[in-house]
């Protein structure tokens, strides 16, 4: 062994040695979160990895600078196989791939110096668009420059480093190198007049600057937000934002727990370890936050800074809690922000600070709409919605502290069953002069019928989307189908309550709710409201409520389909139709599709015109998670951001399918003084029947 | 023949509406059992006992003036001591209170203090035999419930607008008392009180209620609906989300599911479509007035009267049938 041999076998040693212990400390800071399980459905987190990972697919949502992280990702992978070559050959001199079958090496050989180029050039837009572009997603401290910027560095250093080794290579032996390194080629050919000693050196130096450059950067990580180069794939696998299983389901909570002392989060521990590991995952990209309805709009929440946040505090609250003795290497994380205008103390790091109003303000929290575009756009699989989920249910559960506006809300779903405070006595009036039955009365006919209609507290009390249950009810009698409701019997969903923290006053509404449906032995619910939809269907599950409920734009569009609605020649005008996609029937379903073709069906002359931000880029309403019952006091109002979107697409005609973005976009239109209407596609259907029910005439 | 006590709610040196309205309530329950003597309690800051004779002139017999420096603003310890004490000196058949911010937090500490029930929200009382009966709405007006007050003093607070001022030609009898301990000491301090705006008659008081929303067009067309309610002199001025949202009202104002919820005599609507949000927060109002110009309006299935057409052509109009009708009651 020469002694630069044993000199490599060394450092190769203290830098993996150091490493493991960083990771033995992240590892530890995970731990003081609660337990989740992530061990189900392997084969679809599978999936994940390869598409949304391996595929960077949601990297590539934002063309340029996702070509741009996929050239680097991907080659990262290529270079992968010759960095441990290079690992490999610097522990026993003389290794080397070549024993792979020919071709494979011949590729492989290649593909590295490919990748150098392509790396190199990627890192070269990164600089340029990190200096002298700046987006507005990138903002950030110097610090956070300084770190992007010193990543960047080392990249650009090991490709830099790389090809020039082996340009002296070249330089002193053509044929060490396999002539598919071409770039290495060209290099050598550069340096073919220097002296061997020279070349030499030069190669010495380039290699060793490689090599610490490898494990410098490997070390370099556990104080980076790149960490995410370690934690991105396993956080992809183990998240549950995306894929085909139902996603923005919130986490079940058991109120009965007899020694539960902490319900929702306040800090960190009270976390899950998913939602520490999402801290480390994220590298600041900014997706969430640019996609954010909320900061879009002004406001002080930023999904980002939420798990920025959340890493911030699990690194000063990690290393004391789990007596940590490494924290000296991190300052950088640490924020230097104690009262005595130093460092931290170790007393206010456990008595003083939190995750909630030492990082986080309850302002941050309750501006958001739940519309999960954050959630949707990450490249990580990161659930900043859990954690904002999370800390509302603390707030209330634990503090009772909410927008005093939030209080008539409250009280009424308690005392009413819905969020404003009518009588449920008036629940079917919407339905008067159409006899629709009520489940009661059915059942006391001896019957059953094919489907619930969960009319919902808007189509129930709201005078505007009592106009879509009707619509609803004569689409279903034009197509024969043998409904009910409950009437006085139905009450509010819950959603409200469970978004706005409040689970106790949830699950009161929901077990009631459950008990009447399984008590009418309902199978079949359908509603013309996603908020119901996404709450019966996804989350009553976890209460023991099961049922098979559909959205009714997935119900009328498989009855126009089924040529069930007769339709009549109707108004031939040609229009042109904007749909505005709500966000728990697209993003939290899935369902885009649907309300489209219903619009296509029904109309026979219609140009579907599509918002810059539609489908699952759509942009929320602002009436989500329970912002409908809140005042929206600060920066622009999301309600007007999005109406002014869909008039520029010039349509005629708004469509939405949820009576939410309908109070919403109603408010928008007429704050903007349009004259464009606004209507929810069951009554673009109900336009369009050919025979118009008698009043009066029974149902079923 | 027993007496009864009532305490008078003070904010400013001035008395409140609330204040006559315990008075009359309690001058009602004496004569209602037999005759007795009306004891009204007033506390405030230094100078209060001159507005002795306005309580005299609404029913009471005696007013019990308590001047000390320390009860400028609410100060609900000091106070329930007092009261606690006058009710137990007097053997006070019945204490009356207002059910407002200020008596919500007093009465029942007074309650506390005498070991007696308590009844809170009172829109209407009798005496039935020994007990004394009170009727309190309950599950937002959907069930009233009535109520026997068995124990002595029978303890109750009633609803503000409800029981309306009575003159009563009667000279009250001054009489001034000392805190036994000192008001200043009390463990709550009100430090300050602090409006939401200029000095103008609170919405959740104010027996009429004008109210804008965005079928006015402009901020400035909003003096329409400021002159109505000077025009009645006992009104106050609401607004509607939209309104408020657009900054042409401060938020305050706001009259639904996230501003205030009001239920005043008399709810005029100007150009106010009747959004949910909206109706949430004045459907209880005992009568509505709706000026809209589409008559499919949503309001108007609530109201009580409704006038379609221009609010710029009606409200002028409006505003002076109001103004003559008044001067002509002058």
């Amino acid at each position: 062994m020469s002694p630069s041999n044993i000199v490599f076998v060394l450092f190769v040693i203290a830098a993996t040695g150091f490493f493991a212990l960083n990771v033995q400390r992240l590892v530890g800071y995970m731990r003081i979160g609660l337990p989740d399980d992530r061990t189900d459905r392997p084969l679809s987190r599978l999936g994940n990895v390869l598409g949304i990972a391996i595929g960077q697919s949601k990297i590539l949502r934002e063309p340029v600078a996702g070509v741009m992280h996929a050239m680097i990702f991907w080659g990262f992978m290529v270079l992968t196989v010759g960095t441990i070559e290079f690992v490999l050959d610097g522990i026993f001199p003389g290794f080397s791939l070549a024993f792979l079958p020919t071709p494979i090496y011949r590729l492989y050989e290649l593909s590295q110096d490919v990748f150098v180029l392509l790396v190199l050039a990627a890192i070269a837009f990164a600089f340029y668009r990190r200096l002298v572009l700046h987006p507005r997603r990138l903002e950030g401290d110097n610090l956070e420059h300084a770190d992007a910027l010193i990543i960047l560095g080392m990249i650009g250093g090991l490709m830099v480093s790389y090809l020039v080794a082996n340009g002296f290579l070249v330089a002193l032996h053509p044929d060490a190198v396999a002539p598919e390194k071409f770039a290495s080629h060209i290099l050598g050919g550069v340096f073919a007049h220097v002296s061997p000693r020279t070349a030499h050196l030069g190669h010495d130096v380039s290699w060793w600057t490689h090599g610490l450059l490898v494990f410098g950067f490997l070390n370099y990580l556990p104080y980076s937000k790149h960490l995410h180069v370690a934690t991105s794939i396993p956080n992809v696998y183990l998240s549950n934002t995306s894929g085909p299983w139902q996603k923005g389901v919130m986490k079940a909570m058991d109120l009965e727990a007899e020694n539960a002392e902490q319900f929702g989060a306040s800090d960190v521990n009270h976390l899950s370890w998913k939602n520490l590991l999402d801290g480390y995952s994220c590298t600041e990209c900014g997706r969430c936050t640019a996609a954010c309805p909320a900061n879009i709009t002004g406001k002080l929440l930023s999904p980002r800074k939420i798990v920025v946040n959340t890493r911030q505090r699990l690194m000063e609250k990690g290393p004391v809690v789990t007596g940590d003795r490494m924290e000296f290497t991190h300052p950088m994380l640490l924020h230097g922000e104690g009262a005595a205008g130093g460092a931290v103390t170790v007393a206010e790091i456990l008595d003083e600070r939190r995750l909630l109003d030492t990082f986080i303000t309850e302002d941050e929290l309750w501006a958001c709409t739940s519309c999960r575009a954050c959630v949707q756009e990450c490249p990580v699989g990161i659930d900043q919605l859990e954690i904002i989920n999370e800390m509302r249910r603390h707030l209330v559960l634990m503090e009772s502290r909410f927008p005093p506006e939030v209080q008539p809300t409250f009280q009424s779903l308690e005392r009413n069953g819905s969020p404003w405070a009518f009588s449920a006595d008036d629940r079917a009036q919407w339905a008067e002069g159409l006899e629709v039955p009520t489940m009661a009365e059915m059942v006391e006919r001896g019957e059953q019928p094919e489907i619930l209609f969960w009319v919902g507290c808007m189509g129930s009390f709201d005078d505007r989307a009592k106009k879509i249950a009707v619509a609803v009810a004569r689409i279903l009698t034009a197509a024969g189908v043998k409904f009910a409701i409950l009437g006085q019997e139905e009450s509010c969903n819950g959603d409200p309550a469970r978004r706005l923290g409040n689970e106790y006053l949830y699950q009161m509404l929901a077990k009631q709710n459950i008990a009447t449906l399984d008590r009418y032995g309902v199978k079949t619910v359908l509603t013309s409201c996603p908020h119901c939809f996404h709450q019966i269907g996804n989350e009553y599950p976890q209460l023991g409520g099961n049922y098979d409920v559909v959205h009714h734009s997935t119900y009328i569009e498989k009855l126009l389909a089924d040529e069930r609605v007769p339709l009549g020649d109707g108004d031939r005008k040609s229009l042109r139709v904007v749909y505005h996609d709500s966000c728990y029937l697209g993003r939290y379903n899935d369902v885009y599709d649907a309300p489209r073709d219903t619009l296509k069906r029904s109309l026979p002359v219609i140009t579907l015109l599509e918002a810059p931000r539609s489908r699952d880029r759509g942009l929320c309403c602002g009436a989500g998670g329970g912002r409908m019952f809140m005042e929206e006091k600060e920066g622009k109002r999301i309600n007007i951001e999005r109406t002014e979107e869909l008039l520029a697409t010039g349509a005629d005609e708004i469509a939405v399918a949820c009576p939410f973005c309908m109070t919403m976009m109603s408010d928008g239109l007429k704050a903007k003084e349009s004259t464009v209407p606004v209507r929810d596609i069951a009554e673009v259907v109900a336009a369009q029947l050919s025979a118009q029910p008698r009043a009066g005439q029974r149902i079923s | 023949m027993a007496n009864i006590f009532a305490l008078a709610e003070q904010r400013g040196g001035e008395l409140r509406k609330v204040a006559l309205e315990a008075v009359t309530a309690a001058r009602t329950l004496a004569d209602a059992t037999g005759g007795g003597e009306v004891h009204v309690l007033l506390v405030g800051a230094p100078g209060i006992g001159g507005k002795a004779v306005t309580l005299g002139a609404h029913g009471a017999d005696v007013v019990h003036v308590c001047e000390h420096a320390a009860f400028v603003n609410a100060n609900p310890e000091a106070a329930a001591a007092l009261a606690a004490a006058l009710l137990a000196r007097l053997g006070a058949r019945a204490g009356v209170f207002a059910a407002s911010a200020e008596g919500r937090d007093l009465a029942p500490r007074v309650a506390a203090k005498l070991g007696v029930g308590f009844a809170s929200d009172v829109t209407d009382f009798s005496v039935a035999g020994d007990a004394i009966h009170v009727r309190h709405p309950t599950h937002t007006g959907k069930v009233i419930a009535t109520l026997a007050l068995t124990g002595t003093p029978a303890l109750f607070a009633v609803r503000p607008n409800v029981f309306a001022p009575v003159t009563n030609a009667k000279a009250g009898r001054v009489e001034t008392i000392v805190p036994p301990a000192d008001p200043a000491a009390s463990r709550v301090v009100v430090k300050e009180l602090r409006g939401g705006g200029k000095a103008k008659l609170d919405l959740s008081e104010a027996p009429v209620i004008v109210s804008g929303g965005r079928g006015l067009k402009a901020a400035d067309n909003f003096k329409l609906v400021e002159d109505l309610a000077a025009a009645f002199g006992n009104a106050a001025v609401g607004a509607t989300r939209a309104v408020t949202d657009d900054g042409w009202r401060p938020h305050s104002d706001q009259i639904g599911q996230t501003g205030r919820v009001v239920s005043p005599d008399l709810y005029v609507a100007v150009g106010i479509s009747g959004a949910i949000q909206h109706l949430a927060g004045m459907r209880t109002a005992r009568t509505i007035v709706a000026i809209n110009k589409d008559k499919e309006a949503p309001i108007f299935k609530l109201a009580d009267y409704g006038i379609v057409g221009d609010v710029f052509e009606i409200m002028p109009a409006l505003i002076e049938a109001v103004r003559a009708a008044r001067a002509q009651k002058h």
